[in-house]
């Protein structure tokens, strides 16, 4: 029998060169690699809203090449194809990129709550839900991701979000043992606060989410930065072995010598190349630490380390990122975030479960907190978020 | 600071702990090379050997000492002395002298031979005339006369000669020594984890590269014969070889000589498509939207057959890829199988690792962990490919590839 194809549409921040709206609407209608083929998804994104279009804009010429997407004026015209009731079949919101006003705390105020009630708004006047995926974290506001959350429970309907790098290639192609008990996990990356530490906490939780007995939620989250950063290290305050199993799986080290191509630093050599490190510290229901290391300057690449009882070396791996900043030309960790997000669009179910993102979306929030408190512990009530990971890994092998 | 060692605690150590970990003599290394400076091979894969480098997430510290360096050419930059100097070793002036760490009889327990950047001379074919085998010439000379060997590493191709290079590996083979060779594609990760099952029957393969010859064409031909070697038979040798460019490439891609299927596939593997990807960001199906042919200014096809009647090409696509990728049909697996042989960025190419390691291995067991007749073969087929292109771009026929070998029964590739 022959099966409909899904019409999507997209609704987004801004599409030009290297957005994650580029990233993302461009698999859908461009295709991708996959498996080996150009992959062309099973589907038609039929309506693209952009909500600031430059001089740089791409989605005036992608919806000339491809005259099946059409660009409407609101989020609701977009939604219901200028029908005035719901004409898709799924929604991607991409709140990534464009200018937006920034909190007292540094957080970009991307309006990815702002899309979402006028999408629920749609779905509520339609009488009709479909599923939603929420590109990064839910919303730079908890009360807002929360209530995005509980909405989409209350309404019913797939609700998938997050970063690519718990989807991406691993280096090596690696996965927790099952039923491993995890005592301490760590991520060394780079990038700025309300930004990449999402990326480093989505590391950290498609890993860990994987222990025994699942995910328990965090009780608090502390930060910390320069010199409070360092005396943290120096003191251990986190595992030095998990650090330095972490950066042996960078392909980015800075060489903290000069001369030499590949060699590793010491504590007084990351000080030197680090200029504004920062650590979210956060301890997990079931006594499980994270550690999300943001060193600018020292790597440039997503490193997870971990312990594990029973097991004396650390495991360790790189959440290995294609990345267009000279280093490639294609952001291809977007293909499989892409595939994950089209099997949700066929399936009507979701294959990552969006509590992650829940989580991580705190933790993200937790971090600046503690950043713009002074580095204080934070108590996070609020982040008792249980939940199980899917049975099946869905990082990037194939 | 060292544990005191009795008896006693280190036959207890050497209870607790595998085989191969059991504490070894430190073996000394010898390295002699082109030039030593930063970002040159001898740089990247000699300074893994001093300061270690990144293994199974672990910061790797060889059991291996350099005790002795030989430079052919020291420009602006040169890092010998300075290294020399910080870790304890000479620069000594001949190959015989490094070998012999200046005394009267070979005091190393293995030898690196870097061949690689410099200034030489090239052909009329385009090849750079590194000294590989001058180089490997001497060191056997002292071997000889010594009546004893040890280890030999040598980087990329053996020789831009074939001659010269079965002379190489004759050489080894008569006084008895281990010898590995070769690039680091055979042996970096792979995206994803591919690898041909051994004895398993190719339809056909293609490579697709980037970079000019012939320097990056070995890579290419490289990375493709350590697919290849895994067939069934095992590696049977060359038969013939063919090397055209410019229009004929998508006149023979057309006529079905190499497979459009197979090039899509590889293509999906790439994460460095350029074109409309450098100036919009976009994913591309090259081959099927039909940009290859404007947008490649140059393309080079290198047609491999081999003597047991399987059929090879690289596609050298330096204006429409940046990277390494390879797609082979395999009987009795659906689809087509395809990979990216990742390249990971300067300055720590870590790549480089993977190679090391496997030299360690050797320099540790007296055993090459993969036959030195791939380098020697692919070395060959890269000469008779660029003989082909200075006599008007005809097929060769090269009776004198009979280099026959099997491949490794165990993976080399790093997933670890």
């Amino acid at each position: 029998m022959a099966v409909k194809r899904p019409r999507l549409a997209a609704v987004t921040t801004v599409y030009r060169k290297y957005s994650h709206t580029q990233h993302i609407v461009d698999r859908f209608v461009e295709g991708y690699g996959w498996n080996g083929t150009h992959h062309h998804p099973e589907m038609d994104l039929v309506a693209l809203y952009v909500d600031q279009v430059g001089a740089d804009d791409l989605s005036r010429d992608r919806a000339a090449r491809f005259p099946t997407m059409k660009i409407y004026p609101t989020i609701a015209d977009a939604l219901t194809c200028g029908t005035g009731k719901l004409a898709v079949d799924g929604v991607v919101l991409v709140g990534e990129h464009g200018d937006y006003p920034k909190t007292p705390k540094g957080q970009v105020q991307y309006p990815r709550y702002q899309f979402f009630e006028q999408i629920v708004d749609v779905f509520r006047s339609s009488g009709r839900s479909v599923p939603l995926f929420s590109d990064k974290h839910l919303s730079w506001n908890w009360e807002w991701a929360r209530k995005m959350y509980d909405t989409s429970k209350e309404m019913g309907f797939p609700f998938m979000a997050g970063s690519s790098l718990p989807v991406t290639w691993r280096i090596p192609s690696v996965e927790f043992p099952t039923g491993a008990k995890v005592r301490e996990a760590l991520c060394i990356c780079y990038g700025g606060v309300d930004s990449y530490d999402f990326h480093g906490l989505e590391t950290i939780q498609g890993m860990v989410e994987r222990r025994r007995g699942g995910e328990t939620g965090v009780r608090w989250v502390q930060a910390y930065r320069d010199d409070k950063f360092w005396d943290a290290c120096r003191d251990n305050v986190w595992p030095r072995e998990l650090m330095n199993a972490a950066l042996c799986r960078s392909h980015t080290l800075t060489p903290a010598r000069a001369g030499f191509g590949d060699v590793f630093p010491s504590l007084d050599d990351m000080r030197r190349l680090v200029k504004d490190p920062v650590a979210y510290r956060y301890e997990h229901a079931d006594g499980l630490m994270g550690t999300m290391l943001l060193m600018n300057g020292l790597v440039k690449d997503f490193n997870f380390a971990a312990s594990l009882d029973g097991v004396s070396k650390p495991f360790s791996t790189q959440m290995y990122l294609p990345m267009p900043d000279g280093r490639t030309t294609l952001a291809d960790f977007f293909n499989p975030l892409s595939y994950n997000m089209e099997q949700m669009f066929l399936t009507g179910k979701a294959t990552i479960p969006v509590e992650r993102t829940l989580l991580t979306t705190g933790l993200t929030a937790a971090g600046v907190d503690s950043l713009f408190a002074g580095q204080v512990k934070v108590e996070t009530p609020h982040l008792a978020i249980r939940y199980q990971p899917t049975a099946q890994s869905t990082f990037w092998r194939t | 600071m060292p544990r005191t060692i009795t008896r006693r605690t280190f036959l207890a150590a050497a209870a607790a702990v595998p085989v191969l970990a059991q504490a070894t003599r430190t073996k000394r290394i010898a390295i002699i090379t082109t030039i030593f400076r930063l970002q040159s091979h001898g740089q990247h894969i000699g300074d893994r050997f001093m300061v270690g480098y990144p293994f199974e997430g672990e910061w790797h510290k060889p059991n291996t000492q350099v005790v002795a360096l030989y430079v052919d050419q020291k420009p602006e930059g040169d890092l010998s002395g300075a290294r020399a100097k910080e870790f304890g070793f000479e620069v000594y002036p001949t190959i015989a002298e490094t070998v012999r760490c200046g005394g009267s009889k070979l005091a190393v327990d293995a030898v690196v031979i870097i061949g690689e950047h410099g200034e030489y001379p090239r052909n009329e074919k385009g090849q750079t005339l590194y000294p590989r085998y001058e180089f490997f010439e001497q060191v056997a000379k002292v071997f000889e006369a010594e009546g004893r060997s040890v280890p030999v590493y040598n980087d990329k191709h053996l020789s831009y000669s074939f001659e010269k290079a079965r002379a190489m590996r004759d050489t080894a083979r008569r006084l008895k020594f281990p010898m590995l060779a070769g690039s680091s594609l055979p042996v970096t990760w792979r995206l994803p984890e591919l690898e041909l099952p051994l004895g398993c029957e190719i339809g056909d393969a293609l490579m697709v590269g980037s970079g000019g010859s012939d320097a990056m064409d070995f890579h290419g031909l490289e990375a493709l014969q350590c697919m290849m070697e895994r067939r069934k038979g095992g590696e049977t040798g060359v038969k013939s070889v063919q090397l055209i460019e410019g229009a004929a490439v998508w006149e023979a891609g057309e006529q079905g000589r190499w497979s459009k299927e197979l090039l899509r596939s590889a293509l999906s593997r790439s994460d460095n498509l350029k074109g409309f990807s450098v100036t919009d960001g976009r994913p591309q199906d090259m081959v099927g939207t039909g940009v290859l042919p404007g947008l490649v200014k140059d393309p080079w096809a290198y047609f491999v057959e081999y003597r047991d009647g399987l059929k090879a090409t690289l596609l050298m696509l330096s204006d429409a890829v940046g990277d390494f990728t390879f797609a082979a049909r395999v009987k009795g697996k659906a689809g087509i199988q395809s990979t990216q042989f990742l390249l990971t960025p300067d300055p720590n190419v870590t790549y480089s690792a993977c190679l090391a390691r496997k030299i360690e291995e050797m320099v540790e067991t007296g055993v090459a962990p993969y036959p030195v007749e791939r380098t020697l073969l692919v070395s060959g087929v890269l000469e008779k490919c660029l003989d082909s292109r200075v006599k008007g771009h005809v097929r060769v026929e090269t009776p004198e590839l009979g280099v026959e070998y099997r491949a490794p029964r165990v993976s080399q590739y790093c997933r670890t």
